[in-house]
């Protein structure tokens, strides 16, 4: 088969519809149906359809494109909403500090004077201590002297 | 983000007001509430320093205060006095002079944790003022234990 004729076009045709034609054979389909201007009626559907098929696709422009994607792509706009994240933060941080159970082993002696933090261990028990004492002795070592000397 | 530092800054108050004597009308002067910590000697000490003495935490504050803060520190440490175990003299001591606390010791009811909880507190006359002392303990230590250990010779 060199050439589409209108005796063996249907033969052709057939084989197009069938998805069995070659390339040369659409090209030469194509070229009957472009050139031939008395067709059958039965044939003029073809013709059409050939022809749109021959028809290129016009390519869009830029600012077609752009148009485009302006109008159907709308700009998304991107806030992460930190609310919850600091929520969950916050719920954390407060479980952590009231349900981990207390350190036993915690160790500290630390002392205020006149509003200075003094870190001086020795001196922060001193500081304690003579609290303690002052309270556990009733204090008051200046009557207990003078309750003595009374005594006496 | 007003909304996160309202909140943030409501969390690091709870914190920091979580104090060893929790819950005791005596925290306040703990605080510097009744006397600015600026004019007060306060000692915290926990752990191995005070373990010797069968106690876990000891907290003491000495102050001079003028006859309005003395009635306050005397009455929130009143309010504390009413969770005493008992007024039997192995539980606590206490001695008033013209209306006012002169010095106290009280053992507390024990915390969730089985420790025994005391508070102390004296108050002697210097010049118009008063020399104040307070002290929280808790520990393992009976009152006599105490007695034993800190009652000077």
């Amino acid at each position: 088969m060199k050439k589409v004729t209108s005796e063996n076009v249907q033969e052709y045709l057939a084989r197009y519809m069938e998805g069995e034609s070659t390339q040369e054979e659409q090209r030469l389909l194509k070229e009957y149906f472009g050139n031939t201007k008395d067709l059958p009626a039965g044939l003029t559907p073809y013709a059409r359809m050939f022809a749109v098929l021959e028809e290129k696709a016009e390519t869009p422009s830029v600012e077609a494109l752009d148009r485009f994607s302006e109008g159907q792509i709308p700009a998304v706009r991107r806030s992460v909403k930190l609310w919850p994240l600091v929520a969950a933060a916050c719920v954390a941080a407060f479980a952590v500090i009231f349900l981990t159970p207390p350190k036993h082993d915690e160790n500290m002696a630390i002392a205020y004077v006149d509003g200075k933090m003094i870190t001086n261990q020795a001196q922060a028990m001193q500081m304690g201590q003579e609290a303690l004492q002052e309270i556990f002795s009733n204090g008051n070592e200046e009557e207990q002297l003078t309750d003595l000397f009374n005594a006496k | 983000m007003k909304r996160t530092l309202f909140i943030l800054s409501m969390l690091i108050g709870i914190c920091l007001s979580t104090s060893a004597q929790r819950g005791l009308q005596i925290n306040e002067v703990f605080e510097g509430k009744v006397i600015a910590k600026q004019y007060m000697q306060e000692s915290l000490i926990k752990g191995d320093n005070v373990a010797p003495y069968k106690l876990r935490l000891l907290h003491t504050v000495k102050f001079l205060a003028n006859n309005s803060q003395r009635a306050k520190a005397d009455a929130l440490f009143n309010i504390d006095m009413r969770e005493r175990i008992s007024d039997d003299d192995s539980n606590m001591e206490m001695e008033t002079r013209d209306g006012f606390l002169y010095y106290a010791i009280v053992q507390l009811t024990d915390n969730d944790k089985g420790s025994h909880r005391y508070i102390c507190y004296q108050c002697r006359p210097k010049s118009t003022k008063f020399d104040i002392t307070m002290v929280y303990m808790e520990g393992e230590a009976s009152l006599a234990d105490l007695r034993k250990t800190f009652k000077r010779k």
